[in-house]
């Protein structure tokens, strides 16, 4: 369970006339990640796909962009799989071309609306200023014989630099109101040669001229109705044009339909695309396909192809190990912990896939930090009542919750209390010693178990030398537990006794020389280097130890944290006292739960991960309907 | 003593790639340089070798300098704080300009999107968005409902009024380079003072030469008014301020700009006899400046964008005498060239016809 899914490296040759067929082909097993390097024969530089991809891109935006304005739907899946050829893309990207061509007309008469009401609403806000003015607004609206006016909007960005500009040509601008990215502006001048060149200025500027309306000695209010009205009318032409544009779409949208199912039909070759080489009618195509799917997938290929095929299977190579993606984890409740692993990084192919360490871990120190079986249950049943909102993330919650529960029972503890239910093992804080003693040893298992599998990951790659000498290798791991086993005795009152301190000093020595050996510099550095180095190691490996303590200490955080809430509640009367536990448990359950929650992931990634997991890979990610092209 | 302390590694970074600027007597000699030399002492044999023809090899090359500059651009933004880097990346966001330039060309002269595709940039994200959906626009009417969906918005605005009334993209990067260089501005004007100094001397040189080549062009070769001039200027934080560019556009010929320029740019420009004259020698200076800010500052910030500038323009002079070569052009052609190689790269808006070749100018 903790090893990778075997892969194999898989090379296709077929004619090049056929690789829509394949590409079918190997969408339908759902077993085929290709692999983007270029084939080693220098003939096979052609790229047969790349007009196709063209196409396929021009012709899903097209659609795309229908589809903002005409509701397209989805196809009811796959159906029946078909070879989509060139031809047929052009042809179909050609009528997306012309009908979006008609529809684009749309979308810039319903754009032309939009100013058209903004415009309004502009005007509406202007005259609620000009009605605080003591003026005759309707000179406003034309020219005079010695005035030149202006009033419009403009982008406030633009405000300063017109300031400076129009002045040059002898008008004054005012802002008489500012709304949003705009300003109000009344700009007037003397009437002249100079006017002329202002209109540039203000095209230049994205002056937009606020048309004053007729009759501006009549009452403010029937002015706003007047506005009002040509809103509403402006509502009524969209209506209008909406009605217009679905009645248009009404005999194409069956074929938009199809033309969807089309492209999810071409998707396949378009996401081999980068991967594909030719050479005239022999094209080449690589990838990686998980050993147990090669026989089916041949199959298929044979079947489709009618045996019109070369198909060679091999091993990664050494030297491949970092481009072998890796297949994730399939089960169901591991998903929400395989989503957590992969926020760290996706295993490397080969090395170990840590999500069911990661997930067993995980549950154990969550529900030893925070052990009790009412607050467990009520993460547990949130969990499962939202389980609509967090998806594939609820199982997390519900087992989390789950071993809180299991760990309830053991402690004895139901919403902080402590006497409903006897503890099958013992209250954290009667014994808080031995708590701390557990832990402790928990922490040794928990980083032994990493340096194994830090020493498993390298010797499977055949990093001998790093096995044996690396950060957490063989050498690293002797040194620890020598150190452990010293401690052992020290604390039962004894020396350090002779093996450990042979060991340790071994162990110590090996790692000075062959960082010694390691490196390229004066020898004074060297000694620095060599010096902190081993200092490092020992001051690491305790402490790393001893932060294993907090699972511990928060569980023993977790009974004081309630006393507290319960001494707080016996200085209430009854309601209060229901309703300090009840606050008290919310308290207790959102801060103390989510601080459980980033302590084990600290442990988890920093004490757990950084020792044995590169999580450099990357995922398994095969050519298969409806995904999309990359 | 603090600032010192927290500026010191990247004072040392920069420092350590000053190294890799170009001296006096490399670019002195690069005009008379071969191609197969040029190649050899700058790596350029596989890109020239792998490209088809010499236009493609052009483009490689260019993409490549466009590469190396955002790359050590990111090596240098590491240590620095979010309003260090935030100031350099924008600096930088001016290849993702030229690309919403060259798009917007294209789309108004109704490219094909290959050819337009072929003259884009490849940016990074963190430099500039992709411009794919802008690409596959199909006109100009849907390309700028995409633009005033984002944030060019306004300049999207300038660009319907450019495309409905002339077809003239002169507006539209005229306000693309404004607004780049006042949006480095308010970035400057938010730093403290110790590295305000540094800056506005590196920032407000740039901006006086690129304002006064501005003013001259709009002016006296496009025949704008004063006030159409005057709004196309950014007035710099250092000599061309906002007033001094209020009077300067006022007048009327080319020469008595230049005697009412402020020193020490009278000095240096007097008798100046075209802009293209002026472009050299106000060049010059503001090269002086960033060498001045790279050498003797004390802010890591100034010191790191007076080395991308400074190396901006190596890699150019580079590129030119490469392109003259690729042309088969004359020693003394390329020599002219390199010496017309600005500071820093930043086209200016021009106004053009109705041509596709007018793709080639960005």
């Amino acid at each position: 369970m903790l090893r990778p899914m075997p892969m194999k490296h898989v090379r296709l040759l077929a004619l090049t006339e056929a690789l829509p067929r394949a590409s079918l082909a190997l969408a339908e097993t759902e077993s085929f990640h290709p692999d983007e390097r270029a084939p080693l024969e220098s003939q096979l530089a052609a790229l047969p796909g790349h007009a196709y991809r063209e196409l396929y891109s021009q012709a899903h935006t097209r659609l795309d962009k229908i589809a903002r304005l005409i509701a397209v739907d989805p196809p009811d899946g796959i159906g029946q799989v078909r070879v989509v050829d060139v031809d047929e893309l052009r042809a179909l990207d050609d009528w997306l071309g012309t009908l979006w061509g008609e529809a684009s007309s749309y979308e810039e008469d319903f754009r032309r609306l939009d100013d058209a009401e903004r415009l309004v609403k502009e005007q509406q806000a202007a005259l609620q200023n000009f009605a605080d003015l003591d003026i005759d607004l309707g000179m406003l609206r034309t020219k005079t014989r010695f005035l030149d006016i202006y009033i419009g909007l403009v982008p406030r960005e633009n405000l300063r630099q017109l300031d400076g500009a129009v002045g040059l040509a002898n008008h004054i601008l005012h802002v008489y109101t500012q709304r949003g990215d705009n300003a109000h502006v009344v700009i007037v001048g003397p009437t002249g040669a100079k006017e002329n060149t202002l209109g540039a200025v203000l095209a230049a500027a994205g002056f937009q001229s606020l048309p004053i309306p007729e009759g501006l000695d009549r009452e403010p209010a029937e002015l706003q109705r007047d506005l009002d009205a040509q809103r509403k009318t402006i509502a009524e032409q969209r209506q209008t044009l909406r009605e217009t544009l679905d009645d248009w779409a009404a005999p194409y949208r069956t074929r938009l339909v199809e033309a969807r199912h089309t492209l999810m039909l071409a998707e396949p070759l378009v996401t081999l695309d980068p991967s594909l080489r030719s050479a005239g009618h022999l094209a080449h195509l690589a990838g990686w396909v998980p050993a147990r799917a090669v026989d089916q997938l041949r199959q298929r290929l044979s079947e489709t192809l009618d045996g019109a095929f070369d198909l060679r299977v091999r091993n990664p190579l050494p030297e491949e190990r970092h481009l072998v993606p890796t297949v994730p984890v399939k089960s169901r409740l591991l998903a929400p912990f395989a989503m957590l692993v992969n926020q760290y990084g996706i295993p490397a192919y080969g090395e170990v896939d840590p999500t069911p360490l990661f997930a067993l871990t995980f549950l154990l120190m969550f529900g030893s930090m925070f052990g009790d079986v009412g607050q467990g249950a009520v993460i547990a049943m949130a969990a499962w009542w939202l389980r609509g909102k967090l998806k594939g993330f609820w199982p997390f919650g519900v087992m989390a919750g789950l071993s809180s529960i299991g760990f309830g029972v053991l402690y004895g503890s139901v919403f902080g209390y402590e006497h409903l239910l006897p503890a099958l093992w013992m209250s954290p804080l009667s014994d808080p010693l031995l708590m701390l003693s557990i832990a402790l040893g928990w922490g040794v298992v928990f980083l032994a178990v990493a340096c194994l599998l830090a020493i498993y990951n390298r010797l499977v790659v055949s990093n001998w030398t790093g096995a044996l000498f690396g950060h957490h290798g063989i050498v690293n791991l002797i040194f620890y537990l020598a150190l452990i086993g010293g401690s052992w005795q020290l604390g039962h009152g004894e020396n350090l006794g002779l093996l450990p301190s042979v060991l340790i000093v071994l162990a110590l020595g090996a790692l000075a020389v062959y960082s010694w050996r390691q490196q390229q510099a004066p020898v004074g550095e060297k000694i620095l280097v060599v010096f902190i180095e081993t200092l490092e190691t020992i001051i690491g490996y305790v402490s790393n130890t001893l932060s294993f303590l907090r699972v511990a200490a928060f569980s023993l955080n977790h009974v004081a944290l309630s006393i507290a809430v319960f001494t707080l509640a016996d200085m209430m009367g009854a309601f209060g006292h229901v309703l300090t536990v009840i606050l008290g448990n919310i308290f207790v359950l959102v801060l103390e739960g989510g601080i459980v929650m980033i302590q084990v992931m600290r442990l988890q990634y920093y004490e757990g991960f950084s020792r044995y997991f590169s999580g450099d890979g990357h995922a398994f990610a095969p050519i298969r309907f409806g995904r999309g092209p990359s | 003593m603090r600032h010192v302390a927290d500026q010191a590694y990247l004072n040392t970074l920069v420092s350590a790639m000053s190294t890799r600027l170009f001296d006096a007597t490399l670019i002195a000699g690069l005009s008379q340089r071969s191609l197969s030399s040029l190649s050899d002492a700058f790596g350029l044999a596989a890109l020239l070798d792998e490209q088809p023809s010499n236009a493609a090899r052009s483009r490689a090359i260019e993409q490549s300098i466009v590469n190396v500059l955002l790359t050590e651009l990111r090596i240098l933004i590491r240590p620095m704080n979010a309003e260090e880097q935030g100031l350099v990346l924008d600096w930088g966001r001016k290849y993702g300009l030229y690309n919403l330039k060259t798009l917007i060309r294209g789309k108004l002269y109704d490219l094909d999107p290959n050819e337009i595709r072929a003259n884009l940039f490849d940016l990074p994200s963190d430099i500039h968005d992709s411009d794919q959906a802008l690409l596959r626009a199909e006109n100009v009417l849907e390309l700028l409902r995409q633009l005033e969906a984002g944030p060019h918005r306004q300049i999207a605005r300038q660009a319907r009024e450019a495309y409905e009334q002339q077809r003239d993209p002169f507006a539209l990067e005229a306000a693309v380079d404004q607004r780049y260089y006042v949006g480095l501005v308010r970035r400057i004007m938010a730093f403290s003072d110790h590295q305000l100094v540094s800056l506005r001397r590196l920032l407000g040189a740039e901006l006086d030469r690129v304002t006064l080549l501005w003013l001259l062009r709009f002016r006296f070769s496009y025949q704008l008014s004063p006030s159409e001039t005057y709004y196309w200027l950014v007035p710099s934080m250092r000599l061309l301020t906002r007033e001094r560019l209020l009077r300067l556009v006022n007048l009327e010929t080319f020469e008595q700009v230049l005697q009412a320029l402020p020193p020490p740019l009278d000095a240096l420009l007097a008798e100046s006899k075209s802009i293209a004259d002026v472009q050299q020698r106000i060049g010059r200076y503001t090269l002086t400046e960033m060498r001045w800010v790279l050498a003797r500052s004390q802010s890591g910030v100034a010191r790191a964008l007076a080395y991308l500038m400074l190396r901006e323009t190596d890699l150019m002079l580079l590129f030119a005498a490469v392109q003259g070569r690729l042309l088969g052009f004359p020693d003394e052609t390329i020599q002219v060239a390199l010496d017309l190689i600005e500071p820093t790269c930043a086209h200016p808006p021009r106004r053009l016809s109705a041509s596709a070749t007018a793709m080639r100018a960005t």
